[in-house]
């Protein structure tokens, strides 16, 4: 007889063993890694030349989330990827040039010449899906620091700004998909957030009007 | 005998569906005087709200509801437009009031792609589908000799839409729609569950739609 052919209580033995192994598997980590591409920004650039700087906890940024129930699921939100590429685009738009560096700025590295250095970071991740708010929307909430330097290191400025991304339930959509839609809609904010406030931090204001060539043709908010 | 019943099945289901209420009110303060010609449309989701937000497939639905009944008004995929303007039609940065696009056009880079796009009208809908109550209860089970579920469930749906119409040659809200609808779904499960489903949320669809294509369509 072929390998193939099954009698029925041994069907049922196949069929209890799938549904246990489905049951097992909606209780393991849920992984999202956060892919997307985003638009340039529509502004005029600041006449600067930026370097930037992304450690490896940023450019590899996670976020991991132990469940603390069994009946509840582990979460690994991956954004690493998607953080790069959103600064990298955003910045390009923003600023006349925007140079990569080769190190951390310091003494003593060696370092394109740039106005100034960018260091972005990912103080703090949360996130909220409607098994826990009974509200049908997944939610994403970023923090961000960002230090600017010159490339000896010294600071020019230092501050927090927070990003908040949320997509609705619909209909035949996984929790994964929702989180990955709703850390791209975060993402998106962060860079409109950026955009439309950087120029406005005091420090950074302070620091423009101290060029001689910003000469006031540096505003791009509204 | 058995497969007769699986093809009446077949043709049968599609077409069982609750029954849903829909209201529609229209406030306009400035009829248009003439259709818009070669100029675009561009349909946005308010995303304001912290507890609910507008479903991106409801403003498809309305867009393809609009371009399929008047092939010659032209309107934007709403994600083609928020990434032509990207970073000022996200929902931190989106313009709340019509006064509020002056201070937009400032940027000369934004006001270029707006008169690259020829938008003519920008229509914002805020509102959402909600599920409201739910009653009955459904058991499946799975065994050797097969699966099956057997039991009852009701549940109700509510839709609240409001589409706000906004003109950007005269910088002015120019018109406003309200439509709500709600329907009761029905799923009697006898081995195999027949969903009966009220289609609210396509009700309010076609009822927004219709009305905002009376508005662009107007002609003197």
């Amino acid at each position: 007889m072929s390998g193939s052919m099954t009698t029925a209580p041994e069907r049922g033995h196949w069929l209890a063993a799938l549904a246990l192994v489905c049951l097992l598997a909606g209780c393991g980590t849920k992984q999202v890694v956060v892919e997307s591409e985003f638009p340039d920004p529509v502004m005029n650039p600041l006449p600067l030349t930026l370097g930037i700087w992304y450690d490896d906890d940023f450019a590899n940024h996670e976020f991991f989330d132990e469940a603390s129930g069994r009946a509840e699921s582990s979460w690994l939100v991956n954004t690493g990827q998607a953080q790069v590429e959103l600064w990298h685009t955003l910045l390009r738009g923003m600023f006349r040039d925007v140079v990569f560096m080769n190190g951390k700025p310091g003494p003593g590295q060696m370092n394109p010449l740039v106005d100034a250095v960018l260091l972005p970071t990912v103080d703090e991740l949360q996130y909220a899906i409607p098994a826990h708010t009974n509200v049908k929307v997944y939610e994403i909430w970023m923090r961000y620091r960002f230090q600017l330097v010159t490339l000896g290191g010294e600071p020019i400025a230092e501050w927090t700004m927070p990003a908040y991304g949320k997509t609705p339930t619909a209909f035949m959509q996984s929790d994964e998909g929702a989180v990955r839609l709703a850390a791209i809609v975060a993402l998106r904010d962060a860079g409109a957030h950026f955009a439309t406030t950087f120029t406005r931090v005091p420090q950074v204001e302070a620091w423009l009007n101290s060029l001689p060539r910003a000469g006031g043709q540096t505003q791009v908010t509204p | 005998m058995t497969l007769r019943l699986l093809l009446l099945s077949a043709v049968l289901l599609p077409w069982l569906t609750g029954c849903v209420n829909a209201t529609v009110d229209q406030m306009v303060f400035n009829s248009p005087t003439a259709g818009i010609g070669d100029a675009s449309v561009v349909i946005l989701g308010r995303r304001h709200a912290s507890d609910y937000e507008t479903e991106p497939g409801f403003i498809r639905c309305v867009g393809g509801h609009i371009e399929a009944r008047d092939p010659s008004i032209r309107v934007i995929d709403e994600l083609e437009f928020l990434n032509a303007l990207y970073p000022w039609f996200e929902p931190r940065t989106a313009p709340l009031r019509p006064t509020d696009l002056e201070k937009l056009f400032e940027h000369r880079d934004v006001a270029e792609k707006f008169a690259a796009l020829q938008t003519r009208y920008m229509i914002w809908i805020d509102g959402s589908t909600v599920r409201g109550d739910s009653a009955g209860s459904m058991t499946c089970g799975i065994g050797p000799g097969g699966a099956g579920c057997f039991g009852f469930g009701t549940w109700s749906d509510d839709a609240s839409y409001e589409a706000t119409i906004w003109d950007f040659t005269q910088r002015a809200e120019v018109g406003r729609i309200s439509a709500t609808a709600s329907g009761q779904s029905y799923m009697p499960a006898v081995v195999l569950p027949i969903p009966i489903i009220a289609p609210v949320q396509g009700t309010a669809c076609d009822s927004v739609g219709d009305q905002l294509l009376e508005f662009l369509s107007h002609t003197p």
